[in-house]
């Protein structure tokens, strides 16, 4: 039987896989600059994510391949941040890779091959499409955390990263095989339709709490989450960007595709969970973050508190609730590159400096630096005028709607919590003298591009929040 | 548009020194000080053209800013925010030309914070939405934050963090809150259009009022004041003193009182004995601190203790006499600030016992101090005493609480006396210290500083008339609301509404009364 393909709709995936192509093609040239590898992922990814902003205003939508691959907003929102996120970590890993004789070209194939598996995953509407999606992401991840072999730290950090992903995946497979078990089918819809009132059987729900464990994994889900703190400080800090944005965005994506479109009939009993989760997310990530001496440590425990802030729209369960967590996550996909881009900018001769104490003094030495890493805080922390407070106070409308009070309580003391440690990184930069000089090297420029958007994208978002707000909650399925 | 260039001016100021602060330090000073004055004068034009005939909001703006989420961009002022506006562009360039050699590091990144917390400040006053609302009174913290933290004393780091987390965690409830009367007010923040009764007032008058309770702050949340105070620079202390503890009180008068007025009925007596607490304890503090500046800034929590005791008397006397104490407290203690600051540039030192017999060596500054503490402590004839009277015979004629507060509070008047005038006595009488013989006198520059400041603690003692009358129309809508039958509750006292018609009737010829006698 031959298969009808409507190219258009899948040119944002198909953009992507030629430029890896093209990447791999190129990499094979000795004499080419492997900094026009990087370039041309920048390009590729450039346009993939124009593409995917026309079909998403366009409201371009269809299924294709047996109805198992659905390009809607909610996929074309998702690529957007997907595509964001990759922009940015390429734009802040070329200066990064450009030191030794380290191989640039696997890693940019690497990079655009898990942003592939992403865009696979949010498109998903079939169980079986989502985890070949989240494997291909994760396969790649792995190598790109291990990708500095002569580190022990960063190969310990892929062979860690490696092993609880293997774990959280086999996870999600069984949870995908007993809801097939239960509803007999994979498809998306086919399993809404076959859950019923009547028809909720145990092994529905197990599978369900399975896919909540895998996922809890992925996205580093407090009690899930042992994995992310080691792993981002291991890995190359720009992974650890890359890791800690565009695959979580990922996970949520089909998390929320799973949970809102196929488990809709299970919301009495997964919303409790949910509501659970997010409490303990936040409050062990912010709790945590606080006793942490090293900027990479305090950036992991800080994400897994902001996947616990996602949460809330998920556990809001509404309309606003998915749009808000989309925003969010959009909005968290550009701080927290931006917060890893400026550790990397904060680099000195032996290397970056990791412990926040290096940074006493730098208000005053590196002023660029400090207001590049202060504006990410700051929106981390939520405070207006910047995108961070938007989507935090979105998020919380969400959960109010939904009358869940408790939770945006907790929520709302957690971002006074998060305030404490953000704001001592900004105390140390600018209110504290340096106990001995470091000496900190020059800026480059394709990173300092990159935080330059990142700081416009945060401040634009939060004094006109409309610019994305208006396309997220035009994005719910 | 008048009040969004007032709000948005200092801003332009911000940026404008970001951006030309290569041209030294006293470009940057310039520029702050032009764009503080200019801010000041067009503030005046508020004034001028202000209708005190209605209680309506006036300058309104609205514009539609995130649909998405059901905010606009909506601002204007009537007459309880206009003088608390006035207020924060009075003190701000005064602040300028206070910091003018004090600052020694980072000059242009302290006035950005300076100008900065200026427009957050104004747009707290000036906001109409709930949303900008929150928007305004948290980007406020963060130059605040600066300010302390950067430009303060020893223990800053600590004093910034504790003033910091003590906010947010207020600002928290404060969110719910906002957000629940979100979806009670037809999906809009708009607070023009907010009107009771609401479900779960009690608790949304808790949320908002604890948040404004810490930011007064109301005994017990006020531990996070002293600290931030002595730490911070004199110019942050001022504005924390003069124009951040009234967000407290104007967040009372705007939200707490008409938005809940059946909560309010049900926590008076508690907030009441909570304020007449402070009134006592901060001025039994104040006695024995040997700081100075410790002593004023614990004069603070007894003073502001006043001003929410007048408050919730709910009656226009009372609330009248709280909106002008505000003014009054933003002018007496930015003043004793001031001094205090001015005195320690000299001596670096604030410790009452390193003075003595100051009167000799700075006649000019022993006299403007003098009428300070004068004001302070509510001499008459000085402003002071117009507010700390109208709110104590506000206060007395009201049956909400008992007139056992009221007494206590009273004592709080003679304790202002008591340690105001002791610490004035060490400091300005007594024998001259040998290392205080070479220290001079106020220079011209400082003498600026304090006149305009004089001049309104003096006006506002001799004829208050100038102020009430733009408040009184406002005032009275508060205390229409406030006083407004309660939905339910109270079924079982129908003599009630008459009742209070009646007594607010005498409040009224009282409060004409007071106003006379203050006058003479």
């Amino acid at each position: 039987m031959p298969i009808e393909i409507n190219w258009q709709l899948l040119m944002p995936e198909l953009v992507i896989a030629l430029t890896l192509i093209i990447v791999l093609v190129f990499d094979l040239f000795d004499a080419i600059s492997k900094t026009v590898l990087g370039w041309m992922t920048i390009v590729g990814a450039g346009i993939a994510l124009w593409v995917s902003i026309q079909m998403h205003q366009a409201g371009t939508v269809g299924l294709q391949f047996d109805d198992m691959f659905k390009v809607d907003n909610f996929s074309l929102f998702f690529n957007i941040i997907f595509l964001v996120s990759t922009i940015l970590v390429t734009l802040i890993s070329m200066s990064y890779l450009d030191r030794g004789d380290r191989k640039q070209g696997p890693y940019y194939l690497l990079i655009l091959l898990a942003t592939l598996g992403m865009m696979l995953m949010a498109a998903g509407n079939e169980l079986i499409i989502v985890f070949l999606g989240l494997e291909l992401m994760s396969l790649s991840l792995y190598v790109l955390a291990g990708y500095f072999r002569e580190s022990p730290a960063s190969s310990e950090a892929g062979m860690k990263y490696l092993l609880l992903g293997a774990f959280a995946s086999a996870f999600f497979l069984y949870g995908i095989a007993l809801i097939y078990g239960g509803a007999g089918t994979t498809s998306v819809p086919a399993i809404a339709e076959a859950i019923t009132a009547e028809n909720k059987s145990p092994l529905l729900l197990a599978g369900m709490f399975l896919l909540v464990v895998g996922f809890g994994f992925k996205v580093a889900i407090v009690p899930f989450h042992q994995w992310a703190p080691d792993v981002y400080e291991g890995a190359p800090t720009t992974i650890a960007a890359f890791i800690s944005a565009g695959p979580k965005a990922a996970g949520f994506a089909a998390f929320l595709r799973i949970f809102m479109e196929a488990l809709p009939n299970l919301q009495v009993e997964w919303s409790g969970v949910l509501i659970l989760l997010a409490m303990l997310t936040m409050t062990v990530g912010n709790i945590i973050a606080i006793s942490q001496t090293n900027i990479k440590r305090m950036l992991a425990y800080s994400s897994i508190a902001h996947a616990g802030y996602v949460l809330i729209g998920l556990a809001a369960a509404n309309n606003d609730g998915i749009s808000s967590a989309m925003l969010y996550l959009l909005i968290y996909c550009v701080m927290n590159i931006g917060a890893f881009g400026a550790v990397i900018l904060a680099r000195t001769e032996d290397g970056e400096s990791l412990m926040i104490s290096d940074y006493a003094g730098l208000g005053t030495r590196k002023p660029l630096l400090a207001m590049f890493m202060t504006v990410m805080l700051l929106s981390l922390a939520g405070f207006p005028p910047t995108a961070g407070f938007v989507g935090k106070f979105y998020l919380f409308k969400a959960a109010i709607g939904s009358e869940l009070y408790l939770l945006v309580i907790v929520g709302a003391i957690n971002t006074a919590i998060s305030a404490f440690y953000y704001l001592r990184v900004v105390v140390t930069m600018y209110m504290r003298e340096p106990e001995e000089e470091l000496e900190f090297s020059p800026y480059a420029s394709t990173l300092v591009v990159g935080l330059i958007l990142a700081v416009v994208g945060v401040l634009l978002i939060g004094v006109l929040p409309s610019l994305m707000l208006t396309p997220a909650q035009n994005s719910v399925f | 548009m008048l009040l969004s260039i007032v709000i948005f001016l200092p801003l332009l100021g911000v940026i404008a020194i970001a951006l030309l602060r290569g041209l030294g330090a006293s470009a940057v000073k310039g520029i702050a000080l032009v764009i503080g004055l200019l801010t000041f004068v067009i503030s005046l034009g508020l004034y001028t053209g202000f209708n005190a005939d209605t209680a309506m909001f006036q300058y309104v703006t609205e514009k539609s800013w995130i649909p998405g989420l059901g905010t606009s961009y909506h601002i204007g002022i009537d007459g309880i925010s206009l003088w608390l506006v006035l207020l924060t562009t009075f003190l701000t360039p005064i602040c300028i030309l206070a910091a003018w050699n004090s600052i020694e590091k980072g000059l242009s990144g302290f006035m950005m914070s300076l100008l900065a917390l200026e427009t957050g400040m104004l747009g707290v006053f000036c906001s109409l939405d709930l949303f900008l609302f929150f928007v305004f009174w948290e980007s406020m913290l963060i130059p605040m934050y600066f300010l302390i933290g950067i430009w303060g004393g020893e223990r800053r780091i600590y004093a910034t963090v504790k003033f910091v987390l003590y906010t947010m965690a207020g600002s928290a409830l404060m969110l719910v809150g906002i957000l629940a009367l979100y979806f009670q007010n037809d999906n809009s923040f708009d607070l023009t259009t907010l009107s009771g009764p609401f479900e779960h007032s009690n608790l949304l008058f808790l949320a908002f009022f604890i948040a404004f309770a810490i930011k007064v702050p109301l005994f017990p949340f006020h531990t996070w004041l002293p600290d931030a105070h002595v730490e911070a620079p004199t110019v942050g202390s001022v504005i924390l003193a003069g124009v951040l503890l009234k967000m407290g009180t104007y967040g009372i008068i705007r939200f707490c009182l008409p938005l809940f007025p059946d909560a309010a009925d049900k926590y008076t007596p508690l907030i009441v004995t909570l304020a007449v607490i402070g009134i006592i304890y901060g001025a039994l503090v104040a006695m024995v601190q040997p700081d100075l500046k410790k002593l004023v800034a614990y004069s603070s929590v007894s003073h502001l203790g006043f001003v929410v005791l007048g408050l919730f008397s709910k009656n226009p006397a009372g609330i009248q006499g709280s909106v002008l104490q505000m003014v009054n407290h933003g002018l007496s203690t930015g003043a004793l600030f001031l001094l205090v600051g001015m005195i320690y540039e000299r001596r670096h030192s604030r410790m009452i016992v390193d003075f003595g017999g100051l009167s000799k060596r700075m006649p000019i500054f022993a006299v403007i101090f003098m009428i300070v503490t004068l004001s302070s402590i509510g001499l008459p004839g000085l402003n002071g005493f117009v507010g700390e009277y109208m709110i104590l015979l506000g206060s007395f004629v009201q049956g909400a609480f008992s007139k056992v507060h009221v007494v206590f509070a009273t004592a709080g008047v003679i304790l202002a006396a008591v340690y105001m005038l002791w610490m004035f006595q060490r400091v300005m009488f007594g024998t001259l210290d040998k290392t205080n013989e070479g220290l001079p006198d106020l220079n011209a520059r400082e003498v600026v500083v304090m006149l305009p400041i004089l001049l309104f603690i003096v006006w506002i003692g001799v004829y208050p008339k100038t102020f009430l009358s733009k408040i009184e129309k406002s005032v009275d809508v508060v205390v229409t609301k406030v006083q407004a039958e309660p939905a339910m509750g109270h079924l079982e006292n129908p003599g009630r509404q008459d009742s209070r018609l009646a007594l607010r009737e005498t409040q009224r010829a009282q409060h004409e009364k007071v106003e006379k006698e203050a006058q003479q």
